[in-house]
């Protein structure tokens, strides 16, 4: 295409965009609900993602020892577990250590600080804290412990079970461990559902808004216009719906977001989707804009490949 | 110039829209294409503008068999070809001042070209007043007559005029006709498919005669007889 057929292209897709009025504003709505819609399941996937590691951080399970166990066995055993391909990180409290916790959190309540030094002696046992890097692997751990060589330090309960958390969050770990998997899963079904229906909604509106001129297409055919000085336009025209509607979505997703992470945030552990948002705000807009971009002209070239046949 | 060569178009064995046309075009004639509506007129026009394919037969426009050329191609030898249609058939977003221009864009014209052949155009077929109006501002003697100018604006060796005063009055009609023969002093052929007995019988030039789907007369001053 030379110079002046590619000035002429663009000049028309411009005039053509303000002249369809309201064929062009109605485009650029729907589209941008379908981005709103894409829009709505990256961040959205994002954010779950976000949620589901922190939910997992939140899990770990202790192992507590016996009193007069010696160090160096325990931290045998802490580097034993590291080794392990099913550990993300083994953390390792003293006696003293758990007791300086539990007085500073205890801070406040004299009676339990008095109670401490009626018993006189520390008691509190060292334990591990261990977080998988799975949390379908912490039965595995716990196996793992019960059958290490250590084993006999771990401390029993009265009824000569092992002092391992998981026997006792098992069902609780267990539970959340198949709510996550089953987050994932369906997240990403309804992710891919939702995309697929909102890039046949923008196609769709794009081949309408086309259909709307296709007689105007085999005129110029008939005037003896080239393939290229006619799609040409309809494609500027696309870029144009693409763009109008990522910038509209954004500009609609900020107030949104800054009032759903207001609302929401406690109810994700703190965690707030807005400035999830804020914070990659650029990423997001470029992926909006490239899949606004992308819809506009793709649906334009599909579409008018079809009328480009007199 | 232009030629058919035993053309026939046939939609299904009950709709035969042409058969076994054959007849030839010499540059510089106007030639009327007469006959009752689905007589094969537009099918006719149609076939030479390459927008249908004939089921059997060539049509030539010069040495180009239209039916026959690259896609490529196309544009180029119907950038020789002007055409007016019985509904106009303007760009509706566009004045009328771009719908002629339209077609120097599409030829690839320079802007200086276009800025001066546009209003001369315009001046010839007396619109120079309402270049800035879009279609339906216009009347559809005016929307006519900008159909004309975009047809020859490009200076084509055709002018194919396809009941071009179906939808107009007499007066229209008659300047229409009046335009149609000033084109074609200017050496340009004009192809011009009419069921209107005056028009034909006021030119005196040569007359196709189709009767479903063939050819039943061919005269060098013909009257219109069916």
């Amino acid at each position: 295409m030379d110079q002046i057929t590619f000035k002429r292209v663009f000049k028309w897709g411009f005039i053509n965009f303000f002249r369809n009025g309201v064929v062009s504003v109605a485009t650029v709505l729907v589209m941008s609900l379908s981005i709103f819609m894409i829009g709505l399941v990256i961040i959205g996937s994002i954010f779950l993602n976000g949620v589901i590691t922190s939910l997992e951080e939140k899990v770990d399970i202790s192992v507590y020892f016996k009193a007069g166990s010696p160090e160096m066995e325990i931290l045998a055993l802490q580097e034993n577990l590291q080794n392990n391909a099913d550990v993300s990180s083994v953390r390792y409290i003293s006696q003293d250590e758990a007791l300086r916790v539990f007085k500073e959190r205890h801070a406040s309540d004299d009676l339990v600080l008095q109670s401490l030094d009626v018993v006189e002696t520390n008691p509190f046992s060292a334990s591990l804290e261990i977080k998988a890097k799975d949390t379908s692997k912490y039965g595995d751990i716990s196996k793992f412990l019960e059958s290490n060589s250590a084993a006999n330090l771990i401390d029993e309960n009265p009824d000569g079970e092992k002092k391992i958390t998981y026997r006792q969050n098992q069902a609780a770990i267990e539970k959340l461990a198949t709510i996550l998997t089953t987050a994932k899963f369906a997240g990403f079904g309804v992710s891919l559902m939702l995309a697929i229906i909102a890039i046949m909604v923008a196609y769709n509106t794009v081949r309408l808004a086309i259909y709307n001129s296709k007689d105007e297409i085999s005129v110029m055919q008939l005037v003896g216009a080239s393939y290229a000085f006619i799609r040409g336009p309809f494609l500027v025209e696309g870029v144009m719906y693409g763009l109008l509607s990522s910038i509209f979505t954004i500009a609609v997703f900020y107030p949104m977001f800054w009032w759903a992470g207001q609302k929401t945030s406690s109810i994700f552990g703190g965690l707030n989707v807005f400035s999830y948002f804020t914070a990659n705000i650029l990423e997001i807009s470029l992926i909006l804009v490239g899949v606004g971009l992308f819809l506009g002209v793709f649906s334009s070239a599909i579409a008018i490949r079809k009328y480009l046949r007199v | 110039m232009i030629y058919f060569d035993k053309v026939s178009k046939i939609y299904s064995p009950t709709s035969i829209a042409l058969e076994d046309v054959s007849f030839s075009i010499a540059p510089n004639e106007f030639i009327s294409l007469v006959g009752q509506s689905g007589a094969g007129k537009s099918t006719l026009l149609k076939l030479l503008l390459a927008e249908e394919k004939p089921s059997s037969g060539k049509v030539f426009f010069e040495s180009h068999d239209v039916h026959n050329l690259p896609r490529k191609e196309l544009p180029g030898v119907r950038r020789r070809m002007g055409v007016v249609f019985q509904d106009y058939r303007l760009l509706p977003h566009k004045t009328a001042y771009e719908n002629v221009a339209f077609a120097l864009e599409a030829a690839g014209a320079a802007e200086e070209d276009i800025e001066r052949d546009v209003p001369q155009v315009l001046e010839l077929v007396g619109l120079m007043d309402k270049a800035w109006h879009f279609p339906h501002e216009l009347s559809g003697g005016e929307k006519q007559r900008v159909a004309i100018a975009r047809a020859i604006v490009t200076k084509p060796d055709v002018v194919i005029a396809d009941e071009p005063t179906g939808n107009l009055d007499p007066v229209n009609t008659q300047d229409i006709v009046t335009l149609l023969e000033k084109i074609n002093d200017l050496n340009t052929m004009i192809i011009l498919a009419t069921h209107d007995k005056n028009i034909i019988n006021s030119l005196h030039r040569r007359v196709v005669t189709l009767d479903r789907g063939k050819v039943v007369r061919d005269e060098e001053r013909g009257k219109y007889v069916l």
